[in-house]
């Protein structure tokens, strides 16, 4: 029973960070309706600048918030240059094709510049781990946990309650009307994509202790995020969390219960999550459904 | 500046060369890859046969994305499954090696059309969605089956020697094979993209819906098309195999995916012999830029993607298109004055 519990507060604390990622991939969603594959490669970038920041003699807490900031402008720059004119053309080969670029170009500007020797990051809390009940949970994971939720209720309060957040969900949902009301569209484009890359970065900094910083340490919480976003809704921030925490849970039940799957094996429960979802509900739990007329 | 960028920005009919120039150019092409591995080192011999092997895969990628317009990264999936048959039934079960070439194609075809049945029913989003899960998952599908495959140890293949009337070296010879395969495959993918299964194909990209009320259904050539892609990218897995001589789970990663669609996009989307550029590109640019540092070629890589998107987004082929069209232009001007 306490390796149960064990297990699924394991993986609810794995789904976080699928959830987090799978966020930002449906903010970028929402607002270009396109899956930006390069978006957990962004957040370990992200990372490793946390981590030069720090070696540099920053404290960690100047260097987070700094890397946070410098990723807020990456993400926006990316939107500006390389993805809104191949939006404005409707170019959807284009953007995949680009979105799979980024993704290798900054894989391998990672490995030229820090190499593949893996850099070990601070932990921002330390201590011995906390027991809850019978199950034990790391105080690194307690911080990754709030800083979730502090981004889900910050990414609540921007859609709910400011005039900017409005514009931004009616800009996702009818952009030809919120142009013609004469909303900031664009600005709204370019802020979501700053916003995405903020939320990879915060969270691939705080993950970076436990996933062994190195190129390409998020492209297998790529495929998970992608398997949540996907079983969430792709336009459902909601849906994201609730994707993460049950695809992290899943995962890892599948992983330590079903036999024949093991650890090396789980992410092509993640596959069957995807193939699964999209065949049978393609809008996913919360998403909501496209009618096309012909 | 501008003038070139719109000129290679623009779609454009392949080039109609006149008959006699592309069966001279055919036959000094064809006569000097049959004579210059006879003369050249292994090395450079291998590297041929492997832009052969990259050749093969992006002629079923040109038929699945360049015809059909369907995007995959799952190719990689399917060359791995090849190459294991290849490594399994000649190496480890001692098969004429040469006979693996129609059963990964057979297998090939029919893993791709079981994956392809309910794969093509997404839209292209979700497509390219589970088709990068696919190539994602695959070294650690590899190491699952770890007791035929070996995993990451990988097996170590003694295959595709050379018969001895022929005198010449393994290099020579695997070369020679995969010339020939990927010639064979060039014809039957230039007889495919012509007649009916063609322009539905071409159909299918253009406008579905105008293709569907044509009487093309779209679920049929769609999985035929990819099935006959995955074939060709097993048939590629099996002579990589011929030519390296050694399979693992590593050499499956999602570079190998990416350097699939980097040679489509280098190439040229629909065209034929892009692909052949792309192959080369994709093959040679690795050993030009290994001097500079080891991430140098993956660099290029994604570099190439993103820069072609915006400055050629045809390709090399759309650049010899848009030079090449009005030379010829300006050549049948002139024979029509002298008449």
């Amino acid at each position: 029973m306490t390796v149960l519990l064990q297990q699924i507060l394991d993986g609810l604390t794995a789904g976080v960070l699928y959830a987090a990622i799978a966020l930002s991939l449906v903010l970028v969603y929402r607002t270009s309706k396109l899956v930006n594959f390069a978006q957990g490669e962004l957040a370990t970038f992200g990372a490793f600048l946390t981590w030069q920041f720090h070696d540099w003699g920053l404290p960690l807490s100047v260097a987070l918030p700094a890397s946070v900031a410098v990723s807020f402008v990456a993400g926006a720059l990316m939107e500006r240059t390389l993805i809104r004119p191949l939006l404005e053309s409707s170019n959807h080969l284009g953007l995949f094709i680009v979105c799979l670029g980024v993704l290798v170009t900054l894989l391998q500007v990672e490995a030229w510049i820090w190499g593949y020797q893996v850099k070990e990051m601070p932990n921002v809390a330390e201590g011995p781990p906390i027991a809850l009940g019978p199950t034990m949970i790391s105080r690194q994971n307690v911080v990754i946990i709030a800083a979730c939720v502090l981004i889900a209720v910050a990414l609540w309060f921007l859609f709910q309650r400011t005039r900017f957040g409005l514009a931004m969900r009616a800009a996702s949902d009818n952009t030809p009307s919120a142009n013609l009301l004469g909303l900031p569209v664009t600005a709204t484009l370019t802020f979501s994509w700053g916003i995405a890359a903020v939320i990879g970065t915060l969270m691939a900094s705080l993950v970076a202790p436990n996933q062994f910083l190195q190129p390409g340490m998020l492209l297998p919480v790529l495929l998970y995020s992608v398997a949540a976003a996907t079983l969430g809704g792709l336009d459902s921030p909601v849906g994201a969390i609730v994707g993460g925490l049950v695809v992290g849970v899943v995962e890892n039940l599948a992983g330590t219960y079903v036999p024949g799957i093991g650890q090396d094996f789980k992410q092509a429960v993640a596959f069957a999550i995807i193939m699964i979802v999209l065949l049978a509900r393609p809008q996913g739990l919360f998403g909501s459904r496209t009618v096309v007329r012909v | 500046m501008n003038r070139i960028l719109r000129a290679v920005h623009k779609p454009r009919p392949s080039l109609e060369l006149p008959a006699w120039l592309s069966l001279t150019t055919g036959v000094i092409v064809l006569g000097c890859l049959l004579y210059a591995p006879l003369i050249s080192a292994p090395y450079a011999n291998t590297q041929r046969a492997l832009v052969c092997v990259y050749a093969v895969v992006g002629l079923g990628l040109h038929l699945l994305t360049g015809m059909t317009g369907q995007i995959s990264l799952g190719h990689g999936f399917f060359f791995a499954l090849g190459a294991y048959v290849s490594a399994v039934l000649a190496g480890t079960a001692g098969w004429p090696y040469l006979l693996a070439i129609p059963v990964a194609a057979a297998v090939g075809w029919g893993v791709g059309f079981v994956f392809g049945l309910p794969a093509l029913r997404l839209s292209p989003l979700s497509l390219s969605v589970v088709t990068l899960a696919l190539a994602l998952i695959t070294p650690s599908l590899i190491k699952r089956f770890d007791d035929v495959t070996h995993g990451a140890r990988g097996i170590a293949l003694d295959i595709a020697a050379p018969p001895a009337w022929t005198g010449l070296d393994r290099d020579q010879w695997v070369f020679y094979i995969c010339l020939a395969v990927t010639t064979l495959t060039g014809v039957m993918c230039r007889l495919l993209s012509r007649g009916r299964t063609g322009r539905a194909m071409r159909g299918l990209r253009d406008n579905e819906a105008v293709a569907t009320t044509m009487g093309i259904r779209p679920s049929t050539t769609k999985s035929f098309v990819f099935a006959t892609s995955t074939a060709l990218a097993a048939v590629a897995g099996v002579l990589y195999t011929y030519v390296t001589q050694f399979v693992a789970a590593d050499a499956f990663h999602l570079t190998l995916a990416i350097a699939f669609l980097t040679m489509v996009v280098v190439g040229g989307l629909g065209s034929l012999p892009g692909v052949i550029l792309g192959a080369i590109f994709v093959v040679y640019m690795p050993s030009w830029t290994a001097e500079i540092n080891e991430s140098a070629s993956g660099l290029m890589y994604g570099v190439a993607l993103v820069a072609f998107m915006f400055l050629m987004p045809y390709g090399v082929a759309g650049l010899l298109r848009a030079v090449g069209g009005p030379l010829l232009q300006r050549r049948e001007q002139r024979a029509g004055q002298q008449e």
